[in-house]
């Protein structure tokens, strides 16, 4: 037994080096690749991802964990020198998130979350996902662990109409983030337990895959396969969807997401979303749900949500989301009500000796 | 010379409601106007105002509505008089009146209408009335308190196909609402002189010339006396009489 755990120790030290040596190389930047995760971490998941086999906090669910950036690097890169005789009494050694990801610590310590909590607060590292991976209301999960969702919308109220809208609808970090851009992010709800007016809760892989054709999900909404959605695709999807319990759902989400969490007094003006024009609030995504419990991003085509009623119609912002089409057919309308005004008028001013 | 016959048309309740009203949907317009096209209107301070002087009068005007309604339908117990066409209307009064508008008030003939306190719209007017007031103000304020609500009232929104749609509606109906406004401020100008529709709104008190009446029903082709006219009552009392 002592053998085989020096050995595999050995081995860890080994894929640390190399970790080590490509982390070096991985600080550099973005789009970095840490090779295949497989074998990196199997010493340690053949406990750890085995419900029961090692305490709650402790477990890591292997799917999950295989779909993040750190299986690449493997478990001994940040839990170095574990001791030979692990399980036991002794510490598990953690490396601290900054040495990876010293710029993202710099530009969060001058958040005003600084000193409030530290990464593991928001981020599990062995679950860990990018802003792409998951879906708009999945943004929020992470936040409500601390700001009680009932206190903040009561906090919001204060100047926020209809502050419990704004809440579930919008990414906390839209407001408290800076982003020069934003998307449309649009992902499947369903009324609770299929109730066609339930509950609105996020539809998961598994809810979506039963009424998918031919078990392929992405064939709900992307009906030829082509990895883009159209505007006719996306009405199809809505079209049929009013006579199930899914909706699609949307949210304005920044397109650059920063650790810099701040108060921006910008947001408190309501026109910096809802006065966009017709010429922002163009791109749009569809979230899909993948069977490891990530999203998928679908992207759609530009003018998506602004579409007059079926491009996204349970998706509505005041002001910046109007149809062009909507207003033409309104003008229209007060049109014929000055008909009578200007054409009667006219007449009887020119018939004005008649009535004398 | 004409003798003034005044008739007391509009009593207080009315004409509080027709002003409160009208303060109420000019109100809605521009705050309305606003909310749609933030980018190019700011008639009040800021967005948040614009939203919340919307709400505040969208309510007001649907309490009014509300007030309105069971004023006339139970208080005066004339809703369905005042507003529903009966079958001579529509039979008759709505041409006559039409071709009233549209000719005979160019060649400088006499309304073959005159409004009195049981009978105080015309045929044209019935019908416009009755559908603004049983279809588009009943419609737009609950899509407006629809609006108002998103988060517990969403059942609802989404039994009408999502906000959207109810959006899409609300829009839509105001705009109709500010076509009627056009046309009815526009009407209320055609009285024998151009305030004098408008003048009982304020005073309630409305000035009928003597000699119009009579020359109504002497100069108008193919004219007849029609139910709840008031020279009908005159031929109705003739009847009795003999």
């Amino acid at each position: 037994m002592k053998t085989f755990l020096m050995g595999q120790i050995a081995g860890f030290s080994i894929a640390l080096a190399l970790a080590g040596a490509t982390l070096c190389f991985a600080g550099q930047g973005p789009g970095y690749s840490f090779g295949s995760p497989a074998g990196k971490s199997d010493p340690c998941l053949g406990c750890h991802a085995v419900k029961g086999k090692v305490p709650a906090t402790a477990f890591v669910d292997p799917q999950q964990f295989a779909h993040t950036t750190h299986a690449r690097i493997g478990c001994p890169a940040c839990h170095d020198g574990v001791s030979p005789n692990h399980p036991n009494s002794v510490k598990t050694p953690r490396a601290e998130c900054r040495e990876c990801h010293a710029d993202i610590k710099a530009e969060y310590d001058r958040s005003i979350h600084a000193g409030k909590t530290s990464c593991a607060g928001c981020h599990n590292p062995h679950r860990v996902e990018t802003p792409k991976e998951i879906s708009g209301a999945q943004i929020n999960q992470m936040c409500s662990g601390c700001h009680d969702n009932f206190r903040m919308t009561a906090k919001h109220s204060e100047w926020l109409p209809q502050a419990e809208l704004h809440l579930r609808m919008l990414p906390c970090i839209t407001c408290h983030t800076a982003s020069k851009s934003y998307f449309i992010s649009m992902y499947i709800v369903k009324g609770h337990n299929g109730d066609l007016f339930g509950k609105q809760e996020v539809a998961g892989y598994q809810d979506l895959l039963k009424l998918a054709p031919k078990g392929k999900l992405v064939s709900l909404i992307d009906s030829n396969g082509d990895g883009f959605v159209s505007l006719q695709e996306l009405r199809d999807f809505n079209a049929r969807s009013r006579r199930t319990s899914l909706h699609l759902q949307g949210m304005m989400t920044p397109q650059t997401v920063t650790h810099k969490f701040e108060i921006l007094d910008s947001r408190r003006n309501c026109t910096f979303c809802h006065a966009s024009g017709p010429t922002a609030q163009q791109e749009s995504f569809v979230a899909l749900p993948l069977q490891d419990g990530t999203f998928r991003r679908v992207p759609v085509e530009r003018g998506a949500v602004l579409g007059v009623l079926y491009g996204a119609p349970d998706f509505y912002m005041m002001g910046s989301t109007k149809s062009s089409r909507m207003n033409l057919i309104g003008a229209a309308i007060i049109c014929c009500g000055l008909i009578m005004p200007v054409g009667h008028g006219f007449l009887r001013f020119l018939t004005r000796k008649n009535r004398k | 010379m004409s003798e003034h016959k005044k008739v007391y048309l509009q009593p207080i309740p009315v004409r509080i409601w027709h002003w409160v009203n009208a303060f109420g949907i000019i109100t809605l317009t521009v705050s309305g106007a606003q909310i749609r096209f933030p980018e190019t209107l700011h008639i009040l301070p800021s967005y948040r105002a614009a939203i919340q002087v919307h709400n505040v009068a969208g309510l007001i005007v649907a309490v009014s509505f509300t007030l309105w309604f069971f004023y006339y339908a139970m208080v005066r117990n004339s809703l369905d008089k005042l507003y529903i066409p009966d079958e001579e209307d529509i039979k008759h009064g709505i041409f006559r009146q039409l071709a009233y508008y549209c000719f005979f008030y160019f060649l400088g003939r006499p309304s073959p209408f005159h409004a009195m306190p049981e009978s105080k719209f015309n045929p044209m007017q019935k019908s416009a009335y009755m559908a603004v007031m049983f279809l588009l103000m009943p419609l737009v304020s609950l899509t407006g308190i629809l609006l108002m609500n998103v988060t517990p009232l969403r059942v609802f929104i989404l039994v009408w196909g999502g906000i959207k749609m109810i959006d899409a509606l609300h829009f839509l109906l105001a705009c109709s609402l500010v076509a009627f406004l056009f046309t009815h401020v526009y009407l209320a100008t055609l009285g024998p002189t151009p305030l004098a529709y408008i003048k009982p709104m304020f005073t309630g008190w409305e000035d009928l010339p003597e000699h119009e009446e009579e020359a109504a029903q002497t100069t108008l082709p193919g004219y007849r006396p029609v139910r709840h006219y008031p020279e009908y009552k005159g031929v109705q009392g003739e009847h009795k009489g003999g």
